[in-house]
């Protein structure tokens, strides 16, 4: 597996598309509930700009998407951590529990720890979420990249 | 060369572009570290400009100003007040005279608070079109100077999704960051005062 960070915005998709030949990138699906602060940051994409992304809503009933491995990556992860959060599970383990399915593909996170904390609890929960996801799934990388003004770099 | 400079604040982005523009100013090679041989303080064999990008609203702004202005006495940087427009910088009259010489070192100090003015004007209208206006003016000047030194802010880790508004101008950004990576010779991220090349 290869995993790609890097902040908001950054091109880390176009990066992951350009450099690795990649065809078929899945989109993680935005948490089910209202995410705090803006009416649009739930299908708001900070892992690619022009995306158009699928709202991961479902009526009113919150349902927690697993990501989807058929492509050649996965972009969005940071929103499985949000929705992990909302829904009271633990990415990381889920992630886990899915190896199978991404050990020999590309995924890519939004990086959201170098921020001010989150005045919103689950907000900050989201935010330990995702580095707790983030450490696990270096962890098992074979290579790990950080895009930063749209430049990829090998950290290891 | 162009260089854009990003990181965190208050991590020495500033400084370290004011070292490198005058090692480019003095002919100097520009080196990693960008400390400049112990005898510059100008005058330089080219033009040494910073162009300040703050517009002042109150004695606050003013005061800040004259600090910056106070820091850099003694540099060798002649300052340019442009607020927004960068490219009116270079544009000659109708004279063929321009505000500044586009053989000169620029450093432009910063893209965020350029593209802030352009992006929210002064009437308190937001304008949209700003992206697109001054990733387009940063790499025209980045080409008509050749010796230009960017400096931007790294504003892409936080947790919480802000305003629609303040997303907008997030995006924006990094939309001007990335179009200035791909023209600039160098591309470094400064943190706690340490160079990482990016390249």
């Amino acid at each position: 597996m290869i995993l790609i960070f890097g902040g908001a915005y950054q091109g880390k998709r176009d990066f992951a598309k350009e450099h690795f030949g990649i065809e078929t990138v899945t989109e993680c699906a935005a948490p089910g509930a209202e995410l705090a602060g803006a009416e649009d940051s739930g299908a708001e994409d900070t892992c690619a700009e022009d995306s158009g992304l699928a709202e991961g809503h479902s009526g009113t009933e919150t349902v927690l998407a697993l990501p989807d491995f058929s492509g050649d990556a996965v972009c969005g992860l940071e929103r499985f951590a949000r929705a992990c959060t909302e829904a009271g599970l633990e990415a990381r383990d889920l992630m886990e529990e899915q190896k199978a399915g991404w050990q020999d593909k590309i995924l890519i996170i939004t990086d959201v720890s170098q921020g001010i904390v989150p005045m919103d609890k689950t907000t900050r929960a989201f935010r330990e979420m995702n580095g707790r996801l983030m450490l696990y799934l270096a962890s098992e990388a074979d290579e790990v990249w950080r895009v930063f003004c749209g430049i990829g770099k090998r950290i290891r | 060369m162009n260089v854009l400079i990003s990181g965190g604040a208050k991590n020495g982005k500033s400084y370290y572009a004011q070292q490198i523009a005058r090692q480019m100013a003095s002919g100097q090679p520009v080196t990693a570290s960008g400390q400049p041989n112990a005898d510059h303080g100008g005058p330089y064999p080219l033009p040494l400009y910073y162009i300040a990008t703050m517009i002042p609203h109150d004695e606050e702004d003013h005061a800040r100003i004259r600090r910056h202005i106070a820091e850099r006495d003694g540099w060798g940087f002649e300052t340019l007040e442009q607020g927004t427009d960068l490219m009116g910088l270079v544009r000659p009259d109708a004279e063929g005279k321009a505000l500044a010489d586009p053989k000169g070192v620029f450093l432009l100090d910063s893209v965020t608070a350029l593209l802030s003015n352009e992006m929210f004007r002064e009437d308190g209208s937001f304008d949209a079109g700003a992206a697109e206006r001054v990733a387009a003016d940063c790499t025209a000047f980045a080409r008509a100077t050749g010796n230009t030194v960017f400096v931007s802010d790294y504003i892409y880790g936080d947790a919480d999704r802000y305003d629609t508004m303040t997303e907008d101008y997030r995006r924006a950004l990094a939309r001007v960051d990335r179009a200035l990576a791909q023209v600039c010779d160098r591309v470094v991220e400064v943190s706690a005062g340490i160079i990482e090349e990016w390249k």
